[in-house]
């Protein structure tokens, strides 16, 4: 009894990351239909440069988190401007924009090369990894603090994208950005929002994820995909089904690696996907997503 | 449709590849000038495979790589552990990649764009993971060892292996070729136009998306022998993510949905990182900065730098619908 609930604890923190990860990749599709495959390089900018700012320069924790999330502003403004836009305005098809966010992928890990070399290196922690008992529980502030995050980061996703003003003009352009702008929506002000959001998402769980991890230049790869796994098995048409599909998976594998072997986990929830897919293609809650161009 | 005109198309190129390929090792001094073309005619195996899945009939995959490893370990288990000679264990293989892809393709191709994208790189990371973590079967990260080949007692060398490589990218050049000037090539291009005006026209979408899914399936596993074969070991590196990123890179570079898009993006692929190398550490860098470079200003590669100069050329030879023909194989 208490394994289970130590292995269900680990799954949620997990899937709190996969399913922020998969939250801020289905925004971005969301407004531009282009699936962004440098959402995990944004984590592993924010885990990297808690590094810079924490260890290197000494900065205070709040200012420390203030620079992060400049950084990671300026990384998304950097991919919307230098790739995204150029690309677009050419009129490149959504899928070279994907292989143009690989690209980006790949300059932004070879410059954090560059920067902290390919060695794993240990990230300083916001809250406390002290054990702490919790009713039969073990757990520590860290892994509580990323699972309050995730929810407070659904919720307000969920408030701005459903109660505000804002968010209808975001649903707009998703559905359609020529009639949106037509509807005197600035769509190209929306795909940045999108952009500047899921960075300063993907900046916080790098922030919370960098101590259980360790920070490594090469970890986004492995995130982004986690990331689009979760988009597929939730639907990438609503950031909410990508974020359910991140716990779903993370708690499959941690089950099946609490239980069995790591080594089986991952072919278990390819399998899981490729059977998921076969019964609903447009993922468990998507419907007509996928089915569009 | 089948004139002399469209054979000499079909014919001429992998003529002249062939001709220039046999004389290229009259011209290299070392071993590892050859084994860089042979890497070339490798490249350019897998990449034609993902060239008339994705430049062609428009499906991306992105488990290629798994292919591509899952062809060089069925071959080499096949031959080295479980004592099959070459003749059996190389069709078994392709066999296995076919088997493989027709079994995770049925699922996979209901999707389009993204989720295919998707879909099929998890199949490779699966890949991949298994690859270096089944230590048992697989020999984890360290891979095992390809036994030389023999041919009635004689040691095929690197050489002969190359000109056996050579031959072996011609003749997929020239099916490739063949598949795309005949009914074969509208069909898959008009999968890349819109599936639903396709299946009014009476193609049979779920059909030809699976051929050619599998057909790409089981070049990339060819691939994945002969690069087994070449640096005569297997390791979960090649079902690992810079083979993706090559492959892409090669498309890009060459050029999509042409026909020596893969060869010209494989040459430059591999020759390039050589004179790279000098930038150490900022290579990778440079790498991302190029691929991002030629999306955005070299949108057909560097096929497409040549097609209005060579339809210059032809039209004073022959009729001018060849022409339009070809200009229009060359739209992505």
């Amino acid at each position: 009894m208490e394994q289970i609930g130590v292995i269900l604890l680990a799954g949620l923190t997990n899937g709190s990351v996969y399913g922020l990860v998969g939250l801020s990749i289905s925004l971005i599709y969301g407004t531009n239909r282009v699936i962004n495959f440098a959402q995990g390089e944004f984590v592993m900018l924010g885990v990297m440069s808690a590094i810079l700012f924490m260890v290197t320069l000494h900065l205070p924790t709040w200012a420390a988190i203030g620079a992060i999330l400049i950084v990671a502003i300026l990384a998304a403004l950097v991919l919307e401007l230098g790739v995204y836009q150029p690309l677009m305005r050419r009129g490149a098809a959504p899928l070279t924009i994907m292989i143009g966010t690989l690209a980006a992928a790949i300059i932004a890990s070879g410059i954090a090369l560059l920067i902290w070399g390919p060695l794993q290196l240990a990230v300083p922690n916001v809250f406390s990894l002290q054990a702490l008992n919790l009713g039969p529980l073990v757990t520590n502030a860290q892994q509580l603090a990323i699972i309050g995050v995730f929810a407070g980061l659904l919720l307000v996703t969920w408030y701005l994208m459903y109660r505000t003003p804002f968010g209808l003009c975001i649903r707009a352009t998703g559905v359609n950005a020529r009639v949106a702008s037509l509807m005197g929506i600035r769509a190209d002000r929306v795909v940045r929002f999108g952009f500047i959001f899921s960075a300063l998402v993907s900046g916080i769980v790098g922030i919370l994820i960098g101590p259980l991890l360790g920070g490594q230049v090469g970890m986004g790869v492995t995130l982004t995909v986690k990331g689009f796994m979760a988009a597929i098995l939730g639907g990438l048409g609503s950031p909410f089904a990508a974020a359910a599909g991140g716990v779903m998976i993370a708690v499959v594998e941690a089950l099946v690696a609490g239980y069995g072997s790591s080594l089986y986990a991952e072919p278990i929830i390819f399998s899981l996907i490729l059977a998921m897919l076969f019964f609903r293609p447009y993922g468990l809650l998507g419907d007509f997503e996928a089915g569009r161009r | 449709m089948k004139n002399a005109n469209t054979v000499r198309s079909m014919l001429g190129g992998p003529a002249l590849i062939l001709l220039i390929g046999a004389l290229v090792p009259l011209l290299l001094t070392s071993g590892f000038h050859l084994r860089l073309v042979s890497i070339i005619c490798i490249y350019t195996i897998l990449c034609t495979g993902f060239n008339l899945l994705y430049g062609y009939a428009g499906q991306i995959s992105m488990g290629q790589q798994g292919f591509f490893a899952l062809g060089a370990y069925g071959f080499t288990l096949l031959m080295a552990t479980a004592g099959w000679s070459f003749s059996a264990a190389l069709p078994a293989a392709l066999v296995i990649c076919a088997v493989v892809a027709l079994l995770i393709g049925i699922p996979l191709l209901r999707l389009r764009s993204h989720y295919l994208a998707m879909a099929t790189l998890c199949f490779g990371l699966v890949f991949a993971g298994v690859a270096s973590r089944w230590i048992e079967f697989t020999g984890g990260t360290a891979g095992m060892m390809v036994p030389s080949l023999k041919f009635a007692g004689h040691i095929v060398s690197r050489t002969e292996l190359y000109y056996a490589l050579l031959l072996l990218m011609v003749l997929v050049l020239l099916l490739q070729n063949f598949i795309v000037s005949t009914h074969m090539g509208r069909a898959l291009m008009s999968l890349r136009g819109d599936e639903t005006a396709a299946q009014s026209l009476g193609v049979n979408v779920t059909a030809w998306k699976l051929r050619i899914f599998v057909l790409s399936a089981v070049l990339a596993g060819l691939a994945g022998i002969a690069s087994a074969l070449v640096s005569r070991q297997v390791n979960p590196s090649f079902s690992e993510f810079p083979i993706l990123v090559s492959i892409l890179t090669i498309a890009v570079v060459g050029g999509l949905g042409t026909r020596y898009g893969a060869l010209l993006g494989a040459c430059v692929v591999v020759i390039a990182p050589q004179g790279l190398t000098a930038f150490g550490e900022s290579e990778t860098v440079i790498y991302g900065v190029c691929l991002l470079l030629f999306l955005m200003f070299m949108p057909h590669g560097l096929s497409g730098l040549f097609p209005t100069l060579f339809r210059r050329l032809r039209r004073k030879a022959v009729a001018p619908a060849i022409g339009a023909a070809q200009a229009g194989e060359a739209k992505p």
